[in-house]
């Protein structure tokens, strides 16, 4: 507890010192807000290397010496509580990104170029700016990578429709809102949010012939799965209940409806439920059903499971996360206890996927970045865009989908590490001068700690060094490239 | 902690024992057949309107407002191009008439898998692999075929995924990189840093596991391509699409010969749920998008059609009727095209189930009449040279269909 308080206090300090600079002077804010660049990082063994790349999006200089100095469950319990964690220096960098806040009408007014016709670019753009930013310099990076977690669950592409501003709304309201709360609310949200009911066409589905798509995806991805035993049937009955479920035009643009006037008002069959007239509380009533389905419980534990442990995740952890889930019906932050605690002993490799391959990066090496175009373009490149993933069932979170693609990671641990990506800057002389290392191979081991937990094998070190100076590389150059080595080795792909 | 499951990880080559290299020779060899690009079109593509059947009443009247004139509706401007009396082109297929004249363009309808989950995730998983549930085998139909069979072709491009990731139907032991573009697969920089970043990475992917053969394959793509003239091909006209760039890559790896066996495409955007349109709107742009991408394929590969064959998939059809949003529901039955210059093409394969209320399946979808499997089978055979389909698609008995000539 003091422990918690003592980091309370700290950071509180350090986020006023930064917003108060900021204020009162021209100096580029950017450079007084490079987060704790002093904190000397710890050597972490593999386990505990593993379970905080696997909780944040990869461990900074900070997070390590907070993870050694409190131990994994104090630090996990620290993580459950974001709210407890001050975070103001993420926020003053998502000062600038005004469309964050706005409601569905305001957004779609600022898209609305009078003269243009309307911009689909601008608030989409902020929206994957904050994402990245976020993902590289909050401090809540458990509640970061839920976040990123439930928006593959729930996953809805800017590219759809008005999902282009009601994504944002989206994000906020449902997805960051409920992230470490109870799966019921985070469902039930999801489910009345404008953007899911554009993303997955139930806008338009009226009794005169009911449009399938979010009444299957509602059961098949976001809550029972595809092996849980509705049928056909099941799905057609839920698209007649949520006829009418839409959302408002003109002057309540973006806001939730609920169009009595095209509902489908016969009775009923769901899921062995049989549902006689009630309006908009017939498929409430349905969603109910759902979140406290066993189905739902294992189909969820299970690709939590996968996210934080292993593709094939053990099926002890499966069943007990599962039962959890169950009997707190749904408490978030209950089952990832059961997976965190109980599992990450167990826990399997697992590739990186592109946004934590680069986050985890700039993360490491205390990275100015602004998250705009040049970085969102190597994830294009790798294949994820935050929100950008077209068909509903999010990111693919295995292994093998996200392999066969090196050349997009080599590209930019390349540039990153000559600083030639436009918005992003590293300063390795600056790190290396906090931990006092003086000649190449202390450098290296230094680098080689940050990135991959601790320092390589002499023997490696000196193989690549040599390979960099037969190559004519001289010691600056043998820095950067050696950490664009290793940004880019075989190791670093993996967490 | 299982910590002998993990990369060691200070040691930045992994050599790590739960990812070993699996060399094994190949059961088959034979001398290298077509080359193969597969476009598997994702969403389940509404093939009722893309290969149209304008003989059939029951089609108008299930489709009322989506449904595409027949050809001789004098009182619309974009109506069916006929094929054969009974089948049609959607209009926007107007620039691949071409090679359905020349009979270099099959078309199988009612063609499909049996699963009838109805759900995209699945049917597309299944088909990608091959199987029919979840027992079979991981890794994909294309994988196996690479694993089969030995064509003496040890180039890293002997397969690619067209995009940012590897298709499912790739993954196997043989290892498949990704490639989104020719002319950006390359390190930018001054030739020093270059030369050096390339040192590294040949230290850093030495190992003899299976991620460093891939780190591997990665750097020997890079040596041929950077040999090649990525404007090398500026006479075709290729669509400016996604899809047209990604069969222009193709094509200008066929043409640079560089060993490429096969290739595989994506076109996503057919789940067309809502507000598809008709002769025009949001699915006749990707109609056309298809189209005018295998028209400008099948035009500039003229000098190689008698060693190409092109295929086209999708997971699942769509219902017969229109739904209420003016889209149309997951149904059934799909369609494939084959392009190659020895497709007996110029013809509409496959038994036709009919549109009627007694022909129609689930909750009014069209049938599957030839399975997908059948189609493949017969390219593995007769143009790919491999026997194993029993390997390839385990536990299914094809039956050759008489597509190729």
């Amino acid at each position: 507890m003091t422990m918690n308080l003592s980091r309370r206090d700290f950071l509180k300090l350090t986020g006023l010192i930064a917003a108060s600079t900021a204020l009162a002077s021209c100096a580029p804010a950017n450079q007084l807000l490079a987060p704790l660049a002093n904190v000397v990082w710890p050597a972490l063994s593999p386990a505990d290397f593993l379970s905080l790349n696997r909780l944040s999006f990869g461990p900074n200089a900070e997070e390590r010496a907070r993870f050694a100095q409190i131990g994994l469950a104090n630090w996990i319990e620290e993580q459950l509580a974001p709210e407890s964690i001050d975070d103001h220096s993420c926020e003053f960098r998502l000062r600038n990104l005004g469309t964050l806040d706005m409601s569905a009408s305001d957004l779609f007014d600022v898209s609305d170029q009078i003269f243009d016709n309307v911009d689909r670019f601008k608030v989409p753009k902020e929206l994957r700016q904050a994402t990245l930013l976020r993902q590289v310099y909050s401090r809540r990076q458990l509640f970061e990578v839920m976040a990123e977690f439930w928006s593959d669950n729930f996953n809805i592409s800017t590219e759809k429709g008005d999902c282009y501003y009601l994504k944002t709304v989206d994000d906020r309201e449902v997805i960051r809102k409920h992230a470490l709360g109870s799966f019921r609310d985070l469902v039930w949200a999801s489910a009345h949010s404008p953007a899911m009911l554009v993303y997955l066409d139930n806008q338009s589905n009226q009794k005169a012939a009911p449009n399938e798509n979010y009444a299957r995806e509602l059961m098949e991805l976001h809550t029972l799965g595809v092996e849980a035993g509705y049928t056909q049937q099941d799905v057609m009955e839920l698209a007649r209940c949520l006829t009418g479920w839409t959302v408002k035009e003109h002057f309540w643009r973006g806001q939730f409806t609920f169009d009595a006037k095209v509902h489908d008002t016969g009775t009923k069959h769901v899921l062995g439920l049989e549902i006689h007239e009630a309006g908009q509380a017939e498929a409430e009533r349905v969603i109910e059903r759902l979140v406290e389905h066993p189905a739902a419980a294992r189909f969820i534990s299970t690709k939590l499971a996968r996210r934080f442990l292993a593709d094939e995740p053990p099926a002890e952890i499966i069943d007990k996360a599962a039962q959890t889930f169950e009997q707190t019906h749904g408490d978030i932050r209950a089952v990832l206890r059961v997976i965190l605690l109980d599992g990450l002993s167990l826990a399997q490799s697992k590739y990186k996927r592109p946004n934590n391959f680069i986050a985890s990066a700039l993360r490491a090496l205390n990275a100015e970045t602004d998250g705009d175009d040049a970085t969102q373009d190597y994830l294009l490149r790798m294949g994820q865009v935050p929100f950008l993933w077209p068909t509903p069932d999010g990111y693919p979170d295995r292994t093998q989908t996200w392999q066969g693609n090196l050349m997009p990671r080599w590209q930019f641990a390349f540039a990153l590490a000559r600083n030639e990506i436009k918005g992003t800057e590293i300063d390795l002389p600056r790190l290396l001068e906090t931990v006092h290392a003086k000649t190449l191979e202390e450098s290296a081991d230094q680098i080689a700690s940050l990135l991959l937990g601790s320092a390589l094998a002499p023997f490696a070190r000196d193989e690549l060094l040599t390979a960099l100076h037969a190559a004519g590389a001289d010691e600056t150059e043998s820095l950067n490239i050696f950490t664009a080595g290793i940004l880019s080795s075989p190791a670093f792909q993996w967490k | 902690m299982t910590l002998q499951t993990l990369p060691m990880l200070n040691d930045y080559t992994l050599h790590a024992p739960w990812m070993p290299r699996l060399a094994f020779a190949p059961k088959n060899s034979a001398p290298r057949g077509d080359t193969l690009v597969v476009i598997f079109l994702r969403g389940a593509a509404d093939v009722l309107n893309i290969i149209v059947p304008h003989g059939e009443d029951a089609y108008y009247a299930l489709r009322p407002t989506l449904g595409i004139p027949r050809p001789d509706d004098r009182k619309s401007k974009l109506r069916t191009l006929d094929l054969d009396g009974f089948f049609g082109f959607h209009p926007a297929l107007q620039n691949l008439l071409d090679a359905w004249n020349e009979k270099q363009l099959a078309i199988i309808h009612a063609c499909g898998a049996p699963d009838e989950s109805r759900s995209h995730f699945k049917a597309m998983e299944l088909m990608e692999r091959g199987v029919d549930d979840a027992k079979g085998p991981a890794s994909g139909w294309i994988g196996r075929h690479l694993a089969t069979l030995d064509t003496g072709n040890a180039s890293p491009l002997r397969a690619v995924g067209v995009g940012e990731m590897p298709q499912r139907s790739l993954s196997g032991t043989v290892p498949v990189s990704a490639l989104r573009s020719i002319a950006d697969f390359h390190l930018n920089g001054d030739a020093r840093a270059v030369a050096q970043m390339r040192s590294a990475l040949d230290t850093l992917y030495a190992g003899g596991d299976s991620f460093s053969a891939l780190g591997q394959e990665t750097l020997g793509i890079l040596d041929i391509l950077q040999k090649l003239d990525p404007k090398a091909d500026s006479e075709s006209q290729f669509p400016t699409s996604a899809f047209g760039l990604a069969l222009q890559q193709v094509a200008m790896l066929i043409k640079a010969d560089v060993g490429l066996e096969v290739a595989a495409i994506d076109l996503g955007g057919w789940d067309t749920h809502f507000a598809q349109g008709s002769t025009e709107g949001q699915m006749a742009n990707l109609i056309r998008d298809l189209g005018d991408g295998l028209a400008a394929f099948h035009a500039a590969m003229h000098d190689h059609l008698h060693k190409l064959t092109v295929v086209t998939m999708s997971e699942f059809g769509r219902r017969a009727s229109e739904n209420g949003s003016l889209g149309t529901d997951h149904g059934h039955g799909s369609m494939m095209m084959v392009i190659g210059g020895d497709v007996l093409g110029g013809r509409v394969h496959g038994p036709w189930p009919g549109l009627g209320s007694g022909q129609l399946v689930g909750p009014g979808d069209l049938a599957v009449t030839t399975d997908y499997r059948d189609v493949l089978s017969e390219v593995l055979v007769k143009r790919l040279n491999n026997p194993a389909t029993n390997e390839i698609f385990p536990n299914y008995q094809p039956q050759l269909r008489n597509i190729f000539k």
